[in-house]
């Protein structure tokens, strides 16, 4: 068993998870949407960026990239919700949580892409 | 990706996850506990307000408690907050700083800077392996004519001194083993930008590795190798390598050249020299007694080139082998062989040297060739002294001793690898000239130095094409008859010539040596100049700038006589009727002249 493999694979799912959970729910509705699990998600997102930092291989490196992706997602999806709150301060309206949730549905779509690339990675590799 | 940034990387992957970690586990603290707002309302941070303090306080900015004064609950986590995150800043950056002198780092860096530096050469560049004396005496001369050079050294204390050096244009240097091809390959060996290979290492056996790897990575590129062992010299030649220098072969056969034609080696030392500095007066070399000290390889080389003028030769040298050697050769019969230093008054007084009209001081030991010239020069100060000198930090107290040739190897290479490869014309011009007599020389050193005055000149190639002579060429295909002696005129006032010297005009295969001043042009000549850097440029300018040429051909020098006037008149109208048909078939017409 190879312990790199371990943690790195659970951050991966974990964020995925993560994110589908603040996913659901209504688009616009901010009672179906925690903050604490976008909190969640963004920091899981980037332990699991930071984990592929310096692999040379080409599966590492599409890993950084769709990671990447979403770690850019979540956080536009974190300066929106806090220029709404703390800058603008027009509350969650419905125009702000669609825009939030749906950035958080791409970084979701990125993080499945990178879940699948390492199904296929680990189905190659059967030793 | 390159291997510095995926090597700060992979180092810093730990660091960031620790400061990532804590960071989210303070501001989530932070969010959590419970504090109060300036109404006394129960109030808690958002991760907005959470995200800044601890951001302030987690890089010791320290802006106070924003914004409104923290609870006691709340101060606890601040204590926290700080103990973690101000230590996971400095864990990771201790890590930057201990990789950024970690010596693999560096190393990875220095290549990467040298592959930067080598991609931005966009120009023809020559490979220098090994940055001795020799190396470092070629790099100079090359970026002196503007020639890129790079530098592959093993040692890294000499490629560090590389960046001390202030050349005229900038030298990268790589610290690389050149017998192993890939760290050739690093240092551009396949680039389509490297000319020539020069494999001036200290081993023979390194430059042969070099010159086979040249050989079979990139057969385009020019090798040429220092070799100072006989057998290497011809491995190397039997693959292919382009050039073989041997310096003591290379002097030896110069020393005989100034034995037998004193002018014809004036030529060669006056063109070969470093431009710039005094030229040199004629040597006359007396063919009576000689004495030889130290028969190693430098006496071996010189050696053959005395004895062929029959004359007697006494030689000293410590070795008994070389003595048995010496003397089962027929050829040495007459000659005798001295076991000793000869740096003592005893041994060379023993072997002659009060009568004796010339001295070799050929050990390998600096100290003892100096040691032998004074004592010599001591017993009889005519001597004609040839001095071997094998560092060149020695150079002030050779100068010094009253030597009348100087021989340095790194010198003779550097001077040879010079030339070959900025005007390898040159090359041909000496190669022509050694075919010459005496008295050609003779006429050859009066015209450069009636023009010259007393600096070594500087030599150049100008090929008359569209890309290095644009004007000329143009003006030649308009059937224009522009002669040598044209291009020597000043472009600022044409009345006055330029300090230059037509050496040598190639025409296809046919080589004029000194060609006159009314030898007419042709498009695709090769013509070599000497002169001073001024000139040089004046002449860049005569050939490239279309007003300059008219300026210096519109005052054409018209025949007074009669019939010298007809005859120009009938040779001009003969050479315009010829000019469109030679436009069409110049194929053929180069076949023929062929």
């Amino acid at each position: 068993m190879n312990r790199e493999k371990v943690v790195f694979s659970f951050f991966m799912i974990m964020a995925l998870t993560l994110n589908f959970g603040f996913f659901t729910g209504d688009v616009d509705n901010p009672a179906h949407h925690n903050v604490y699990e976008l909190y969640a998600v963004i920091i899981i997102n980037l332990i699991a960026t930071t984990l592929k930092f310096g692999d040379r291989s080409q599966m590492g490196a599409m890993l950084l990239a769709t990671s990447l992706v979403a770690v850019v997602q979540l956080i536009s999806a974190a300066i929106v919700w806090m220029s709404a709150v703390h800058i603008q301060e027009i509350g969650l309206t419905p125009e702000v949580m669609s825009t939030i949730v749906s950035l958080s549905g791409g970084a979701m779509l990125a993080n499945i892409i990178s879940v699948m690339m390492l199904m296929i990675e680990t189905a190659m590799m059967r030793h | 990706m390159s291997i510095v940034t995926s090597l700060i990387l992979r180092q810093m992957r730990t660091p960031i996850i620790i400061l990532i970690l804590g960071y989210s586990i303070t501001i989530l603290g932070m969010v959590l506990t419970p504090g109060i707002d300036d109404q006394g309302n129960p109030w808690r941070m958002s991760f907005f307000d959470a995200f800044y303090f601890v951001s302030y306080t987690a890089t010791t900015i320290g802006f106070g408690e924003i914004p409104y004064p923290l609870s006691n609950a709340q101060r606890v986590w601040a204590l926290i907050t700080i103990y973690i995150t101000v230590i996971a800043w400095f864990f990771a950056l201790g890590r930057i700083l201990s990789l950024i002198q970690d010596p693999t780092f560096r190393e990875a860096s220095r290549k990467n800077v040298f592959t930067r530096n080598l991609k931005n050469i966009k120009e023809d560049f020559v490979l220098i392996c090994g940055f001795g004396e020799t190396g470092h005496a070629l790099a100079q001369a090359l970026t002196e004519r503007n020639i890129r050079a790079v530098i592959i050294e093993q040692d890294n204390g000499k490629i560090k001194t590389l960046s001390l050096i202030d050349y005229p244009v900038f030298v990268p240097g790589i610290q690389g083993n050149a017998r192993d091809p890939e760290q050739l390959l690093a240092a551009g060996l396949k680039s389509r930008y490297c000319k020539a290979i020069v494999a001036v290492t200290a081993s023979d056996e390194t430059n042969l590795k070099i010159a086979i790897s040249s050989k079979l990575l990139n057969p385009r590129v020019n090798v040429i190798c220092r070799s100072e062992i006989r057998e290497f010299e011809e491995n190397m030649y039997s693959f292919g390598t382009d050039y073989v220098i041997n310096p003591f072969a290379s002097f030896a056969n110069v020393f005989s050249m100034a034995m037998q034609a004193p002018s014809l080696y004036l030529l060669y030392d006056w063109l070969t020299g470093v431009p710039n500095t005094r030229l040199t007066s004629p040597i006359y070399i007396d063919k009576s007694h000689w004495v030889i000290c130290g028969y190693g390889r430098f006496g071996q080389a010189l050696h053959p080139h005395l004895n062929k003028y029959n004359i007697p030769i006494t030689v000293i040298d410590p070795s008994e082998d070389t003595r048995t050697a010496f003397l089962s050769h027929t050829e040495n019969r007459n000659n005798d062989f001295i076991i000793g230093t000869g740096f003592d008054a005893h041994t060379l007084t023993l072997a002659g040297i009060e009568s004796a009209v010339g001295l070799v001081a050929g050990t390998d030991d600096d100290s003892n060739n100096l040691s032998i010239i004074m004592t010599a020069l001591e017993l009889n100060p005519d001597l004609f002294v040839v001095a071997r000198q094998n560092k060149q930090f020695n150079s002030l107290l050779f100068e010094a001793s009253n030597a009348d040739i100087i021989m340095q190897p790194s010198d003779i290479i550097a001077r040879k690898i010079r030339t070959l490869l900025t005007t390898p014309l040159l090359v041909t011009f000496l190669n022509h000239a050694r075919n010459q007599d005496e008295e050609w020389a003779n006429i050859a050193i009066s015209r450069l130095s009636g023009v010259l005055k007393d600096r070594r000149p500087n030599t150049w190639t100008i090929r008359v094409d569209e890309n290095d002579a644009r004007a000329l060429y143009q003006v030649l295909d308009f059937g224009r008859r522009i002669r040598i002696g044209n291009l020597l005129q000043d472009p600022r006032a044409r009345e006055r010539k330029i300090t230059s010297v037509a050496l040598l005009l190639r025409r296809n295969q046919q080589i004029i040596l000194m060609p006159g001043d009314d030898v007419a042009i042709k498009p695709g000549d090769e013509i070599l100049y000497c002169g001073t850097p001024d000139a040089e440029r004046s002449m860049k300018w005569t050939l490239n700038d279309l007003h300059s040429l008219n300026y210096i051909m519109t005052y054409e020098d018209m025949p007074d006589s009669y019939i010298w006037h007809k005859i120009h008149l009938y040779m001009k109208r003969k050479e315009r009727r010829k000019t469109p048909r030679m436009l069409q078939q110049t194929p053929q017409s180069k076949d023929r002249d062929a």
